[in-house]
């Protein structure tokens, strides 16, 4: 069962007390709103944060530190939810009763993260000048490195396009230009502002007593000084038109991209049949287009659909030859409107309904998973917990699965293909 | 049925050989839901030639994964939909030397264990089903050609090893699957499908004994032809060539260096080559050593850089790869930095240090049902427990990581393979 505590105003602990696993994990977020000004700078400020503290100066001593804790982890952690982006450090480490007698790891890892957080290494009052310069590389390189997967590339570009008035369509790292004007003084400038008024988010997985670790993060916060903001509501897509658009690029394969907009986000009690209807209609291997596409038309290796219930937002994408994106949208059409019309066998919603309850009934069989769940739901608005999750999933109907798939409507195209 | 207890990483395990020749294991998870379970042979990309009740056979490159593709066929049935009706979603791979079906579920496990050992133990090829896949291979064929990781990786293997296998790909190439046909699918299935060649994991709050009952049921009545298929490869520890280019729609250029070392023997002798290796580039270039610091703040590497021992049976490789605008300076540090370390030698804190960071890190490993499951079969086939590796780690020294450093990462053993920008015409 998930434990909140709030620790201070705007300070949030989540725990979920849990002695099956051999590690525990603890992660700070800070949750600030997805925007162009500041995507870049929330990237880079954990990368840089994770460039070395008072005590540990350098990528070296952060390891070394790490090693001494049984091979701890220590990352940075960058989450795009709706009109939210959250971003922090998160880590992960051994539990103490498999160290060597007498050694400690939780106390120091406590403090290592915290060091890490609020002791950065500072040169003339500002961040390091050297390590900054270096990150912004890094991620500079990083955003143009999304080019070298062309899924992920076609993707983000069909979102880029449906996207131009909506949070949504921010790329998640920022742009090269945000990236290229960010200054020591401009990422200190926004740390301090991050630390003084974002809503923090923490949240712990492991067999330590929730009251216990409460209280020993509460003095951390008790000596920042913090003004603390709220941000405004989780909204729905902002339409601003779509398109149509095909790119030409050096590839054997070519990248159908497909977005389409439903009123239904995951704040909706509708919500639970739009995840149905995903799945029923392209997540996974007995979906509609799976079945049809790459089995029995032999078209595809890879298709499927995703769900952004953040925003409402249904994705479609398919790798198929680079001169069948007309025959393949009009399949990808099709079967949409077999999911309207309500042609949804007792098999399929059924499959559909077994894929979603053995995701939700193992939720908390992974640290990650369980973080991942509630982290997000946390951000995102979404009231239900795996339990009651689980059971709207078996209630819904073939005509529930139907209705919300026909809220759904067509809105941007984007091919990315080789020379014919 | 043996059950042991392994106190150093608090695990039990259920051991089981059948009757049939299907040696099996469960690993408990008392108090959670899931329940994993992997069917595998000891099979992948790299057996292509055998010999099989004293005929020889030779398949196409890419055969293996053709036949991961095809096992889920059945007659009449949709096997993918009937796991789906269950509530498992039943997934394959097929590697260099082993290919594995599972499914992961939370209810109704019998059911769909019956249905795992049923589907991967009845052939069924037809000339039609056979031919269709060809265009969904040959789309992930494509896919991996676009993706320069896997291109990196497929280059530096082609230039590298003259006479292993691994100098193709796993995937084939839609020539050679062109020849791939029902019968050639029947011979492999036959061959490597067969009970004393196969492993059955399960981890997941189940009764071990009923595991073994079913499984039983499937695999008694199977064939076991006698098979020979060549484990080990004559290939010579220098290179011939030292760098390959070829170019691509990346951003920065991106390199992958490969060191041959020997293969790894089975047993516990095996592992401890792999912990050396292991604990040598961790030494060598990790995140934790002097010259990661010395090339991430020169700009020479970034996050994207990582390497580590690799070992496919028979051939093992030191590799590290990355972006870079200069693999031919990281290259150099690396050799260089490899010298000094002979020279001057691993001190007893460091190794310690590292040693114990990579003892925790597989202790937090084992909450993984993905990746513990994984390693039970691997460590299986190469005839070690997988449990017992805490005790391996003891028996590795400072000077065996300078020796292996000492005869492995040097310009007689190295290849480098180097995607390139596609230059903007």
């Amino acid at each position: 069962m998930i434990q909140t505590i709030h620790l201070l105003p705007g300070v949030t602990l989540r725990c979920f007390p849990d002695s099956r696993f051999k590690q525990e994990g603890l992660s700070l977020q800070f949750v600030r709103p997805m925007c162009k000004e500041e995507a870049a700078l929330n990237a880079l400020l954990p990368a840089v944060l994770l460039r070395g503290c008072e005590t540990a100066p350098d990528l070296r001593a952060i390891t070394l530190r790490l090693d001494d804790l049984y091979g701890a982890a220590v990352g940075a952690q960058l989450r795009r939810v709706g009109d939210y982006q959250a971003t922090g450090l998160s880590c992960s480490f051994m539990r103490e009763e498999y160290a060597l007698p007498g050694e400690q790891v939780f106390a120091p890892m406590l403090r290592f993260l915290e060091e890490l957080l609020f002791r950065p290494v500072l040169e003339n009052g500002v961040f390091c000048p050297e390590y900054v310069e270096s990150e912004k590389r890094n991620l500079t390189a990083a955003i143009a490195a999304q080019r070298n997967d062309k899924r992920a590339y076609a993707n983000a570009q069909m979102i880029k396009r449906m996207c131009k008035g909506d949070s949504f369509g921010v790329p998640r790292l920022g742009e090269k230009e945000d990236v290229e004007a960010i200054t020591p003084e401009s990422l200190y400038t926004h740390y301090r502002k991050v630390l003084r008024e974002s809503p923090v988010n923490l949240f712990y997985v492991g067999a330590a007593d929730p009251e216990k670790l409460a209280d020993l993060l509460r003095p951390i916060f008790e000596k920042l000084e913090r003004d603390p903001i709220t941000l405004p509501d989780q909204t729905a897509f902002h339409d601003l038109g779509g398109c149509r658009e095909t790119e030409v690029m050096d590839v054997a394969q070519g990248k159908l991209c497909m977005g389409f907009t439903t009123p239904v986000t995951l704040r909706d009690k509708d919500f639970v049949a739009m995840q149905l209807f995903n799945t029923v209609f392209g997540s996974g291997m007995v979906s509609k287009l799976f079945m049809k596409i790459r089995e029995e038309m032999s078209l595809c290796y890879d298709i499927h659909s995703s769900y952004h219930g953040s925003k409402g937002i249904v994705t479609v994408s398919a790798g198929i030859d680079c001169n069948i994106d007309g025959k393949v949208e009009e399949e990808i059409l099709r079967q949409l409107k077999a999911c309207q019309e309500g042609q949804i066998t007792e098999t399929e919603l059924k499959a559909a309904k077994e894929a979603l309850l053995n995701q939700l009934r193992s939720t908390h069989d992974s640290p990650g998973a369980i973080e991942g769940y509630y982290a997000v739901a946390a951000l995102s608005g979404m009231q239900l917990t795996p339990e009651d999750y689980s059971r709207a999933v078996e209630k819904a109907t073939a005509e529930d699965v139907a209705n919300a798939a026909k809220t759904l409507q067509l809105h941007t195209v984007y091919f990315l293909r080789g020379e014919v | 049925m043996e059950k042991k207890f392994y106190p150093q990483v608090g695990e039990t395990l259920y051991k089981a050989t059948l009757p049939s020749g299907l040696k099996m294991v469960v690993l408990p998870r008392p108090g959670f839901a899931k329940k994993l379970c992997y069917l595998v042979t000891d099979y992948g990309a790299i057996h292509r030639d055998f010999t099989m009740d004293g005929i020889e056979y030779s398949a196409p490159a890419g055969v293996a994964h053709y036949l991961e593709h095809k096992l889920f066929d059945m007659p009449g049935r949709d096997i993918t939909g009937e796991f789906a009706t269950l509530g498992a979603s039943p997934n394959a791979f097929t590697s260099y030397d082993m290919t594995a079906y599972y499914f992961s579920c939370t209810e109704n496990f019998r059911e769909n264990l019956n249905l795992l050992l049923e589907f991967v133990t009845t052939p069924y090829f037809t000339e039609e089903s056979v031919a269709k896949e060809q265009g969904i291979i040959g789309q992930e064929i494509d896919m991996n050609l676009d993706n320069p990781d896997s291109r990196l990786f497929d280059l530096l293997m082609e230039e590298m090893y003259g006479v292993h296998p691994i100098n193709t790909p796993i995937l084939g190439t839609r020539e050679s699957i062109a020849k791939i046909t029902p019968q050639v699918l029947t011979d492999c299935h036959r061959a490597f499908y067969k009970p004393d060649n196969m492993f059955l994991c399960v981890v997941g709050d189940v009764d071990p004994e009923e595991v073994a009952q079913l499984a039983e049921a499937r695999f008694a009545e199977l064939p076991n032809p006698v098979v020979t298929a060549p484990r080990e490869w004559a290939e010579p520890m220098e290179t011939t060539q030292k760098e390959v280019t070829t170019q691509m729609e990346v951003a920065m250029p991106m390199f992958q260096l490969g060191f041959k070392a020997e293969a790894l023997p089975n047993g516990i002798e095996g592992v401890k080559g792999e912990i050396i290796g292991d604990l040598a580039a961790e030494a060598l270039f990790g995140e934790s050593s002097q010259l990661y610091l010395k090339l991430y703040e020169e700009g020479l590497i970034d996050a994207s850089f990582g390497g580590g021992f690799e070992a496919v049976e028979g051939m093992a490789l030191l590799t590290a790869s990355g972006d870079s605008e200069n693999p031919q300076a990281v290259r150099d540090a690396i050799l260089a930095e490899a010298k000094r370390l002979v020279a001057e030698g691993i001190s007893e804190p460091d190794f310690l240090r590292m040693q114990r960071s990579a003892l925790g890190r597989r202790i937090r490993g084992l909450d993984s049902f993905e990746s513990t499951c994984f390693r039970l079969c691997a460590y299986h086939f190469s005839k070690f427990d997988y449990f017992e590796i805490p005790a391996v780690y003891r028996q590795v020294t400072p000077a065996d990581l300078t020796q292996f450093l000492q005869r492995v990462v040097t310009e007689d053993r190295m290849c480098m393979a180097v995607i390139a920008p596609k230059e903007v015409s």
